[in-house]
């Protein structure tokens, strides 16, 4: 399927949801002629246009042989550079993986984990040197983040107390 | 839009400094039944509450026997910091700065914990609400901005939305029936330079953010929506006294968990009592231009709700909550 | 500024030179991890000013913001994530300058453009401040919405190629901007009762999401990007690079001058004016985007202006223009000083003490870019497979340090994915950023300045600064279109003619 007309169609999509939701924002006098719930509602509306001529721009163009031919060539080049979308969103997941267990098992084990488990995932070899380089990473950034700086990570309610 | 959370890591230093200065005062502290008390705030460091304790931090080493640590727990207008509070021990070791925001917060955003899950312990201060005006601009006095609102149309600026100082320009406006546009702002600073460069007609805010503008004479003082005149400012009239039956209280104090037994708050009143009497407190403080106004914990709930109701009250009648 | 001997006492007498090198190093340090911005950096210290003599506790935290505004640009070089939102617009030019594998240049340049910038900024502290704080007062809300048009006008010529993607991003942009608290009313908007989503989502989380997480997952897995580069060196630019440098850096300054002059940016739309400036008045702008020189001397000069001359309105007014100016205005109220008119007079050593702290730090910044430079590029040539995770486990806590709260971190992830596929679907960011970073102002100073007027629209015409902002951004817009226009027609006839 044409890339643009997705993607018109997405934003349509977008704009409807955003303005339905933007219907609910609490109407006040406190607030000004325009209102809270304005600019979103002129947005929502801007988009969709938007994303209306953007998938009509795609349906002519794929009704005009030469011009796909040429876009699907420009595709060619981009997808040399970038990561097919399983192998991206696969490296998406750890991230989300370390966002839901870092309250659980604390700000070092998770950051190490999430780097044995990047270098692993990215096709490091095999070695000694991956837990290593997690190990020393978590404690590494705990160094920095928390004793040098100052600021707060999670210590993880497993192991409550264990790295304040 | 305050982006800045962190836990403040005045804990080693203020430690310190508070151990210091209990050990040199005279007077013995009152025992407490834990040695580390954290007090919180949802103001970045350096902002309004952010301040106010770290200052009172200094001094209640005396009063109270324990080491006090200020926490700044920002983000959602003090949603977060109230959550902190709220589920915290009821011992006495956690408490919350007060003000008007976690009332305006506890309303308008409808946290999960709100003002209601909070035990009002002691109240310090009232801040002084004031209307100022630029000093070579048209305007005299309070009389003069509700005359040129009458004739043509008032331009009054409050220094936040949803908030105290947009609440006493609404109930201003009515009580003088005039028409004024009350245009609302991110913050005191910002306000300030619509003031000076006539923008607007008269700015509404706290007097601690209006202290250099005033020490150089750039701005005037036209009235104060507190219920007395200012010590500290004798000529400036109230608005009560202007005309316009107006007044408003912005308080600051500590909130605590629900729960806190008697015998600990009761140790609160007395030391809060003994902490405004404290001279070099006090000279500190007057400077600031707040007005001691010590309520105890028996009291203090009562206040509070009571504000609360009003409050509530007025942001159902502009439609803002429903 | 007293006099001479009272600058010579300082530089000698007092440790003011190590508070300035300290400051320096921390700011550099907590501006290069991202998600901690050039406030937080700042906040983070100032609990150890309290005890400090306050001449010298002002000072540390002026170099703090010197160094965390310079320190931006070294991850958004090296590893495209923004330190701090005023390095955005260096990732576009300067990451792009590293994959050709002139990462010492690159940084070289943003060193001594920072420098430049930095010390413009500094005289103009000096010596301006009266003049340029009335300045600031001729900003009205009207004058703000100009402001924030002309930002958004940049759009136009950042989205070549496909307008219509680029305006849908910058829309998407200004939608993301509208989660949170409403600016004038205070009622809540698009935050489905979660306490993390009522002050916004933070500009940063959408830099980092869809510069830095969407330049992670698009690697993921390939062999051959980003080539090493042979050579840890920094490449300071020559002489002759900074003749050509010089008109962007010019731009940059001046920019960067407005912007610290009023309140609400805190440098990242200057940044971005004045690299689409820089790209609009170059005489090699076809480079732009491609690793030129410019496009990174012209953004990194501008946020470097910006912390000095923000300090303009902050001394002399009491207003912090931005963040990190708010926290040095709580630095000033903790020891008992009143910013405005009267500091001059009454407070001068103060005074004194962050013109010469400032002056050593931005001197020092040299010597401290050489020394830690080939440092960071070493690092970022380590093989892909570490890189990658430590580049993320680095984002992912710098984020978290923002709220103490992992819902940012799911935001940044998402806004990841979102960057990924626009990039999938050739949909640009740099106006999705764009919008996001000015939407709050545009909606709020436009809402604003009808309330004044009651309604009428007239009043952007007859405020002079807003007309005249207003007219230069058509102009701008006119002209992009044009010049789209005409790609075009040339691209068919190309078409018609192969």
């Amino acid at each position: 399927m044409n890339k643009d007309l997705l993607s018109g169609v997405v934003l349509m999509a977008v704009a409807g949801t955003y303005y339905a939701w933007s219907t609910q924002i609490a109407d006040s006098t406190l607030s000004d002629e325009i209102g809270a719930g304005g600019l979103p509602q002129v947005l929502a509306i801007i988009l969709a246009i938007l994303g209306f001529c953007l998938a009509g721009r795609a349906l002519l163009s794929m009704k005009l042989n030469s011009a796909t031919v040429n876009e699907a060539k420009d595709d060619d080049d981009e997808e040399d550079r970038n990561a097919p979308f399983p192998r991206a969103v696969g490296f998406l997941l750890f991230g989300a993986a370390y966002v839901l267990l870092l309250p659980l098992i604390g700000y070092v084990i998770a950051t190490a984990l999430l780097i044995a488990a990047i270098a692993i995932y990215e096709g490091a070899p095999r070695t000694w040197v991956v837990p290593a380089a997690a190990i020393g990473g978590g404690v590494l950034y705990w160094a920095i983040f928390v004793k040098l700086l100052g600021v707060n990570q999670p210590v993880g309610s497993l192991f409550q107390g264990l790295f304040s | 839009m305050s982006i800045i959370r962190m836990i403040g890591k005045a804990a080693i230093s203020f430690a310190a400094f508070t151990l210091l200065s209990s050990a040199s005062a005279s007077a013995e502290p009152a025992t407490y039944p834990v040695k580390v008390v954290t007090l919180v705030t949802h103001s970045s460091p350096g902002g309004g509450s952010d301040v106010f304790l770290r200052e009172m931090s200094k001094y209640l080493g005396k009063y109270i026997n324990a080491t006090f640590v200020v926490e700044n727990v920002q983000g959602g207008s003090g949603a977060k910091a109230m959550a902190r509070v709220a589920s915290a021990p009821a011992d006495g070791s956690v408490f919350y700065a007060t003000t008007p925001t976690y009332i305006y917060t506890s309303l308008m955003s409808k946290p999960q914990s709100t003002y209601k899950d909070m035990q009002p312990i002691a109240n310090l201060f009232l801040d002084s609400e004031v209307i100022f005006t630029r000093t070579d601009g048209p305007y005299k006095t309070l009389k003069d901005v509700i005359e040129h609102a009458k004739n043509e149309r008032g331009r009054w600026g409050a220094a936040n939305p949803a908030s105290l100082e947009r609440q006493a320009a609404e109930q201003l406006k009515r009580a003088a029936g005039v028409n004024a546009a009350i245009v609302t702002h991110e913050g005191g600073g910002d306000m300030m330079l619509n003031v000076l460069n006539g923008t607007l007609d008269i700015g509404i805010g706290e007097i601690q953010e209006l202290r250099s503008q005033l020490d150089a004479g750039k701005i005037t003082l036209l009235a104060t929506f507190n219920p007395q005149r200012i010590v500290d400012k004798p000529d400036v009239p109230t608005v009560t006294e202007s005309g316009y039956d107006v007044s408003l209280v912005k308080f600051r104090g500590l909130a605590g968990p629900k729960g806190i037994p008697d015998e600990t708050a009761a140790i609160w009143d007395a030391a809060v009592k003994q902490l405004l009497e404290d001279p070099d407190y006090k000279k500190a403080y007057s400077a600031e231009v707040l007005v001691p106004e010590p309520i105890g914990h028996k009291d203090y709930p009562n206040f509070v709700n009571d504000f609360a109701t009003r409050t509530e009250a007025f942001l159902k009648s502009t439609g803002a909550i429903k | 500024m007293s006099t001479f001997a009272d600058i010579i006492h300082l530089l000698t007498e007092t440790p003011i030179f190590f508070v300035a090198i300290i400051g320096l190093t921390w700011g550099i340090l907590g501006g290069a991890l991202p998600g901690i911005s050039a406030s937080i950096t700042m906040a983070l210290v100032l609990p150890f000013t309290y005890t400090m003599d306050p001449a010298q506790a002002i000072a540390l935290l002026a170099c703090v913001y010197i160094g965390a505004e310079y320190g931006g640009s070294i991850p958004a070089i090296l590893i495209r994530t923004p330190g701090t939102n005023s390095s955005a617009a260096t990732v576009i030019d300067g990451y792009e300058m590293n994959r050709q594998g002139r990462a010492g240049e690159a940084l070289g340049i943003s060193l001594m453009s920072g420098v430049v910038g930095s010390l413009f900024g500094l005289a103009m502290l000096i010596l301006l401040t009266e003049p340029l704080s009335w300045l600031a007062l001729a900003f009205t809300p009207a004058s703000y919405f100009g402001l924030g048009i002309l930002g958004l006008s940049v759009i136009s010529s950042m989205s070549s190629g496909s307008l219509l993607k680029g305006l849908a991003a910058a829309v998407v942009g200004l939608m993301i901007s509208t989660v949170g608290t409403d600016p004038i009313s205070g009622v809540t908007r698009f935050t489905f009762d979660i306490p993390d989503l009522l002050g916004g989502i933070e500009p940063v989380l959408v830099m980092v999401g869809l510069f830095a997480l969407t330049e992670l997952m698009s690697q993921s897995g390939s062999l051959n990007t980003l080539k090493l580069n042979a050579s840890i060196r920094i490449k300071l630019p020559s002489l002759a690079l900074m003749n050509k440098l010089k008109r962007s850096q010019f731009i940059g300054c001046i920019l960067g001058l407005f912007e610290g002059l009023t309140p609400g940016g805190g440098g990242s739309i200057a940044a971005f004016m004045s690299y689409n400036e820089a790209r609009r008045w170059s005489k090699t702008p076809q480079l732009f985007g491609k690793g030129s020189e410019e496009g990174v001397a012209a953004p990194e000069t501008a946020n470097n202006t910006v912390a000095s001359t923000a300090m303009i309105p902050l001394l002399s007014f009491g207003i912090p223009s931005s963040n990190s100016t708010a926290v040095l205005l709580g630095g000033l109220l903790m020891h008992g000083l009143i910013p405005g008119p009267r500091l001059f007079e009454q407070s001068a050593q103060v005074i004194d003490s962050i013109y010469v702290g400032s002056f050593i730090a931005i001197i020092a910044q040299i010597g401290i870019g050489i020394l830690i430079l080939p440092a960071c590029i070493w690092l970022v040539n380590r093989p892909r497979y570490y890189r990658s995770g430590f580049i993320f486990a680095l984002i992912l806590s710098g984020i978290y340090t923002l709220n103490n709260s992992t819902f940012d971190l799911g935001i940044a992830l998402m806004l990841g994915l979102v960057g990924y596929l626009m990039r999938m679907t050739r949909f640009p960011v740099l106006p999705m950023i764009l919008g996001v970073v000015l939407g709050h102002m545009v909606e709020s100073s436009y809402r604003r300045s009808l309330v004044l007027s009651g309604g009428d629209l007239r009043i952007f015409l007859e405020d002079p600064i807003s007309l005249g902002l207003l007219s230069l951004a058509f102009i701008f817009i006119f002209f992009s279109l044009v010049r789209e226009f005409r790609e075009a027609r040339k691209a068919k006839l190309k078409e018609v003619h192969s």
